[in-house]
């Protein structure tokens, strides 16, 4: 039987990045299928990467418009293979906000189908996005993206970052907000993510000041992979 | 304020909107489109008015309203809006008034494709509208460039009262990028007694009237003067460039917005074969750094140059007007969005230095 994993959350909040790095990680395991549901963004999508993901063994699924660059915002039929019984991992890219989730909602009837254990919606926050910047801004996106996508939260994840210049304090400051969340809604934190060098030492932290691991969930390490290899110079002045 | 983590046309609706923006027309097309969501949510936020129009051509026109009432109004929009709106830019440049207009470039003629481009070059800064005006245009090449880069645009536009251009390829509008945004709950905003804001019968003030007919000769000429007088103005005082590794280079690039980015990447990978490379980056198109960028390539050390752009050629025009065929300028780029990576454009630098 397939596990499911559905990312949702505010516009920008890194879905794409966990996305593709849950895929590689789970295509070592076995079977695994990227769905590319993003209906918002037609730059930096997660279909960009087929030269990663398909040598890697992952079977992705894009719109047909996804590399056309065109504005045609229609969704393959091929979505409704992921729903067939199988075994292995799906993992669905949703667009930003409950703009974004609408695309989910068509699908209620296969989400139904699914047993809970093997459903896994995860919606990601990262604190450092003005428009996600607080408890009642993510408590407001939340709220219309499970009314729009017609699925319950699972998980929360913490995705603190500020690209390049992430540092521990930013993934603590996500770690008041992953708390504030869990205790308001009773949805437990699946994880935090960050680049290895970061996620280890936000490890250090989270021993050293006594943080509840139960706000923490796993350490989920993410290679960046939608940036551009000049991104590097931004501490030159640029 | 702490740094947030922005998508480039977030950060320039929020940056106009610090530096006294309330008035913010506009009409849908991609790569640009967050501009006007992002304003649309914000500006009532602050008093403001967001409006969509029913047209590019109307949106304008509403810029050309608010402006000539004396308010800091703006518009965006992507390249074939842009071509749209040229009439009305045209019409503010005549009428002196103030505005800002943002264009996230994206792949022409025609309705083109929706990826990044730096094919309106000529469009901002060549006249765009007919007749004998200019624009002054910035060409950012981050996200927080961007952002400081707003507050100069609407003094600059208030100052010289003339229409401000700020020319991105669409990756500045639709990256993400660590800002840091100047927060100002009351920017200052210069007096403008010229504004049609009501006229008081009793008054001393002549009546204001915002106009760009000019039926007589010698008016219309007066006008010419007073506007060619304020451009020798501009182009004294707000040439904008950026000389990265410049002195004593063998070989400069030359290149604006993302693919000066692109760029310095590429002067990394000559340094480490060896070659001093320098790159050569306009902040303003125009006015054109037309002497910094003489200076930096007629150096005695300088082998040659290469200009760089999302493009068929256009900037590299003003650059080999400004060299003078004093050294060899060559062009590299291409129409279809496509960006040259930085290996790409290392190898072509040490093609042209084999060569020389």
């Amino acid at each position: 039987m397939k596990t499911y994993w559905v990312l949702v959350g505010s516009f920008g909040s890194g879905k794409s990045e966990l996305a593709l790095n849950l895929a590689l990680e789970k295509a070592k395991e076995g079977p695994c299928t990227l769905v590319d549901l993003d209906v918002i963004n037609p730059y930096f999508r997660t279909s960009e990467r087929g030269d990663v993901l398909e040598p890697a063994g992952v079977e992705l699924i894009m719109p047909p418009f996804a590399l056309d660059k065109i504005e045609i915002m229609s969704l393959s039929a091929k979505v409704f293979s992921a729903f067939s019984p199988g075994e292995g991992n799906v993992i669905f890219d949703i667009g930003g906000d409950d703009v974004g989730s609408i695309a989910l909602g068509q699908y209620k009837a296969r989400f139904d189908q699914i047993p809970p254990d093997r459903l896994n919606v995860l919606f990601i926050v990262n604190p450092m996005r003005p428009t996600a910047a607080d408890f009642d801004s993510a408590m407001d996106t939340l709220a219309k993206i499970q009314y729009v996508s017609r699925l319950n939260v699972t998980g929360i994840v913490n995705n603190a970052n500020l690209s390049v210049e992430t540092d521990v304090s930013h993934l603590a400051e996500g770690y008041a907000l992953m708390k504030q969340l869990s205790e308001a809604t009773g949805i437990p934190v699946w994880g935090t993510c960050g680049k290895e060098d970061v996620l280890h030492s936000f490890k250090l932290y989270v021993k050293e000041h006594g943080l509840d691991p139960t706000y923490v969930g796993r350490y989920q390490p993410i290679e960046v992979m939608m940036h551009r290899s000049w991104d590097k110079f931004l501490k030159e002045g640029l | 304020m702490a740094k947030k983590l922005m998508k480039g046309c977030e950060a320039i609706a929020e940056a106009a909107i610090q530096a006294g923006c309330r008035y913010f027309f506009g009409y849908p097309i991609t790569p640009q489109n967050d501009i006007p969501e992002y304003m649309s949510r914000r500006l009532p936020q602050v008093g403001g008015c967001f409006l969509q129009a029913e047209s590019e051509l109307a949106a304008i026109n509403m810029v050309y309203g608010a402006g000539g009432a004396g308010a800091r109004a703006m518009t965006s929009s992507s390249s074939p809006g842009i071509s749209l709106k040229q009439e009305g830019i045209s019409t503010c440049a005549a009428a002196e008034v103030p505005c800002v207009i943002v264009n996230m470039m994206r792949g022409g003629p025609g309705l083109g494709n929706i990826q990044a481009s730096q094919g309106d070059y000529f469009q901002a800064c060549k006249g765009g509208g007919h007749g004998d005006y200019r624009c002054v245009v910035y060409a950012p090449s981050s996200i927080q460039e961007t952002c400081d880069l707003m507050p100069k645009a609407f003094d600059t536009a208030d100052t010289y009262r003339t229409p401000v251009i700020i020319l991105a390829d669409g990756l500045i509008g639709q990256m993400m990028e660590p800002v840091e945004l100047k927060m100002n709950d009351n920017p200052t905003m210069p007096e403008k007694p010229w504004a049609c804001q009501g006229w008081d019968p009793k008054g001393d003030r002549p009546r204001a009237v915002i106009n760009s007919l000019y039926i007589e000769t010698e008016i219309l000429d007066d006008l010419m003067t007073r506007l060619n007088a304020r451009y020798d103005m501009i182009r004294e005082k707000e040439v904008m460039v950026e000389k990265y590794k410049t002195e004593g280079a063998q070989f400069v690039l030359c290149a604006y917005g993302t693919v000066a980015r692109v760029c310095k990447a590429a002067v990394r990978i000559l340094d480490e074969k060896g070659i001093k490379c320098g790159l050569v980056r306009p902040i303003t198109l125009w006015p054109f750094p037309t002497k910094d960028v003489h200076d930096v390539i007629a150096q005695d050390s300088v082998k040659g140059a290469l200009t760089v752009e999302i493009s068929n050629g256009q900037m590299v025009e003003d650059i080999r007007l400004a060299v003078n065929g004093e050294k060899p300028v060559d062009f590299m780029g291409k129409g279809g969005s496509i960006i040259p990576t930085a290996e790409e454009i290392a190898d072509r630098v040490m093609e042209i230095m084999r060569r020389a």
